[in-house]
């Protein structure tokens, strides 16, 4: 197998798979940053999300209940980061880092039943006769549900974000919450909705995650796909749009790491899954090497920097 | 006068340790309901699984062990400010340049073989701690965020070596390295797994808390943590006391991995931590950085989660009912420290 085979049979499509639950609880977290609040919880919530979305289309045979039960779930346990983070004024990280452990302890009590059930999930939306052109058939023919869900809330965040008035007034009250709240705005109500809007998508993604892309459940799933997030909103630099490629990067280095495997038996698969965490380390060096964080909402930095 | 003796209690070390127990025995009282059982029961199974008997109480120690390193690994950066939660990667990367020192050094023998396997781990952890620092200092990358995402490259670095170059051809079921010999092993008591790494631990505990509280490095480090700039024009530098907090931290960190790993477990296993580097965090918060605090918040996180399989038995629950416990733990001492840390400003 040659470096162009390893590129192009279905490399595109594995790495746009492997971004898919990526891209929910990336964009998810940037919304939730504009306004100021650093959730680190997102990888408990992946996780409750893709049990519940589990057991949820285990139960019922329906993998868009699923996605439904997932996105609830994420957004019920978001909610103790907002009660903690707004009203306590508990410590960001360490907030984040309890609802986390509080994700991972009640997925993996829930989930204990669930492991090794099968189930029926998403089919490929792409018709058989279109899957089997030459090149484009065997980019396109994985394309699943979420894929194309996790391809439209990109635009669909970013203009909400930067065109509507709710969008500008989240923005501001990531700027600074005192003009916000002088300019009519209510900053703890904003980063509440901001918080549970994040959990909803996380759980979608721990959702699509368990659903679509594993289709199996596993305690602790989500390998610290949430945390990746948390360093990649930084790489986005707060910006809907450029979520997606960051979370293709991430993709693309997951799906890399599996076609290596596949391709050369000689290298270890357990040395290759450093790949993504590695690479999104490097690219989060990069946009700081390169200056590119001046653009962090006002009131994150003061949380950050310290 | 009252309700100003009410709440100076509240806001005294006693009062919050007092309001936090309530808090989580309402959260977890709540969770049991939920899950249909009675809270009462199970609270008490909980507390017999935990230290009911001579055997539950030195697992319970041994559980400890680790996480009160991992704690002060946590709350030494703390003192500067630095939130690090990489306890958990230093650990497996300790662990793993210890057992290489020791599969690999076989011309250190005797005597010398224990402490020089503990350095080595050491060693290893404040390795891993580096990487992190140096992002902090000289690019202000967020160490929270990079000692998260290093932790599970040492994990699978760890996972690597296990089932490949160093994994013992004839060990059976998990993959592992072959066994420590006698030599490269703590000393254990009780006739239990329970080791010399318990007293290592406490006994860093107090040095650190004199270090910290009565020397002059150690109110720098309150001076740069509470106010920066007076503490850059008092001519401390930030740079020097971040790699030292964070260099010890790892150390203490990767001083869990090999006892664990040479002691408790006898060979390097994958996934061997238990997360013990996040329950050290917690238990870290839970005492507040204060590193006297550490050692009895330590036992009862270490408890908690040993009573694990205890309860698997005695309720037919699975053990990760102690997982949920432990979050429920962690938000009930946010809550109650943020409200009243609120009440005060």
């Amino acid at each position: 197998m040659t470096a162009f085979d390893i590129v192009t049979s279905g490399f595109l499509i594995s790495a746009l798979r492997s971004a898919t639950p990526l891209t929910f609880a990336l964009v998810g977290e940037t919304l939730t940053q504009r306004t100021g609040v650093i959730n680190l919880g997102l990888e408990g919530q992946l996780l409750v999300g893709a049990m519940c979305a589990y057991a949820m289309t285990a139960a019922w045979g329906n993998p868009w209940l699923g996605l439904v039960a997932g996105a609830i779930a994420g957004m019920a346990l978001s909610a103790v980061h907002a009660a903690l983070v707004v009203g306590t004024r508990a410590n960001q990280f360490a907030s984040g880092l309890a609802v986390w452990m509080l994700g991972f302890g009640l997925s993996a009590y829930y989930g204990s039943s669930l492991v090794g059930r099968k189930i029926e999930s998403f089919e490929s939306i792409v018709p058989k006769s279109v899957a089997d052109l030459p090149v484009l058939g065997s980019v396109i023919a994985g394309l699943t549900p979420t894929v194309v869900l996790a391809v439209l809330i990109v635009p669909v965040s970013a203009l909400w974000l930067w065109r509507t008035r709710t969008g500008l007034r989240w923005r501001a009250v990531g700027e600074s919450p005192e003009d916000a709240r002088a300019a009519g705005a209510n900053p703890s109500l904003i980063r509440i909705q901001a918080i549970l809007l994040g959990g909803l998508l996380s759980g979608l993604g721990g959702a699509a995650l368990s659903v679509d892309y594993t289709r199996t459940w596993a305690e602790g799933m989500s390998a610290g796909r949430g945390l990746v997030a948390v360093g990649l909103v930084i790489v986005a630099r707060w910006n809907p749009w450029w979520t997606f490629p960051a979370a293709l990067l991430f993709g693309g280095a997951e799906a890399l790491s599996l076609r290596l495997q596949t391709a050369d038996a000689n290298v270890s698969a357990h040395l290759l899954h450093c790949l993504p965490y590695v690479a999104s380390l490097a690219i989060l060096t990069l946009t700081y090497v390169r200056g590119r964080v001046s653009s962090a909402p006002a009131g994150l930095r003061a949380v950050m920097d310290r | 006068m009252k309700s100003a003796f009410v709440s100076s209690f509240a806001h005294s070390a006693a009062g919050r340790l007092l309001l936090s127990t309530a808090a989580f025995i309402t959260l977890a009282a709540a969770f049991f309901l939920l899950i249909g059982r009675s809270p009462w029961e199970m609270l008490s199974l909980l507390a017999q699984a935990a230290v009911g008997d001579g055997f539950a109480l030195t697992e319970s120690l041994v559980r400890a062990t680790p996480i009160l390193l991992c704690a002060l690994a946590t709350a030494l950066p703390a003192r500067l400010g630095l939130i690090s939660v990489g306890a958990e990667g230093q650990l497996y990367f300790g662990a793993l340049v210890g057992t290489g020192f020791v599969l690999s050094a076989t011309a250190v023998a005797g005597p010398l073989q224990l402490p020089s396997m503990l350095l080595a781990g050491m060693a290893g952890g404040a390795a891993w701690a580096l990487v992190p620092t140096l992002l902090r200092t000289r690019l202000q990358i967020n160490e929270t965020i990079s000692t998260l995402l290093i932790n599970y490259v040492a994990a699978l670095l760890v996972t690597w070596v296990v089932y490949g170059p160093w994994k013992n051809p004839a060990s059976q079921g998990w993959p592992a390295t072959a066994e420590f010999p006698e030599n490269a092993r703590l000393a254990t008591y009780f006739d239990s797994r329970v080791h010399a790494g318990l007293w290592i631990g406490m006994a860093i505990a107090v040095v650190a808390h004199m270090i910290l509280t009565r020397t002059r490095w150690g109110l720098g480090l309150d001076v740069l943590r509470s106010n920066p700039r007076a503490g850059v024009l008092a001519g401390l530098r930030f740079d020097r006391h971040a790699l030292a907090v964070m260099l010890l931290g790892g150390a203490l960190a990767g001083l869990a991995g090999i006892a664990e790993t040479s002691t408790v477990q006898g060979r390097l296993q994958a996934s061997f931590s238990n997360g013990a580097g996040f329950s050290g965090f917690l238990v870290a918060w839970l005492a507040r950085n204060h590193c006297l605090r550490i050692v009895p918040m330590a036992f009862l996180v270490g408890a908690l989660l040993a009573a694990g399989d205890g309860m698997q038995m005695l309720a037919q629950v699975p053990s990760s009912v102690t997982l949920v416990a432990q979050g429920l733990l962690f938000v009930a001492v946010l809550g109650t420290n943020g409200m009243l840390d609120r009440g005060a400003r």
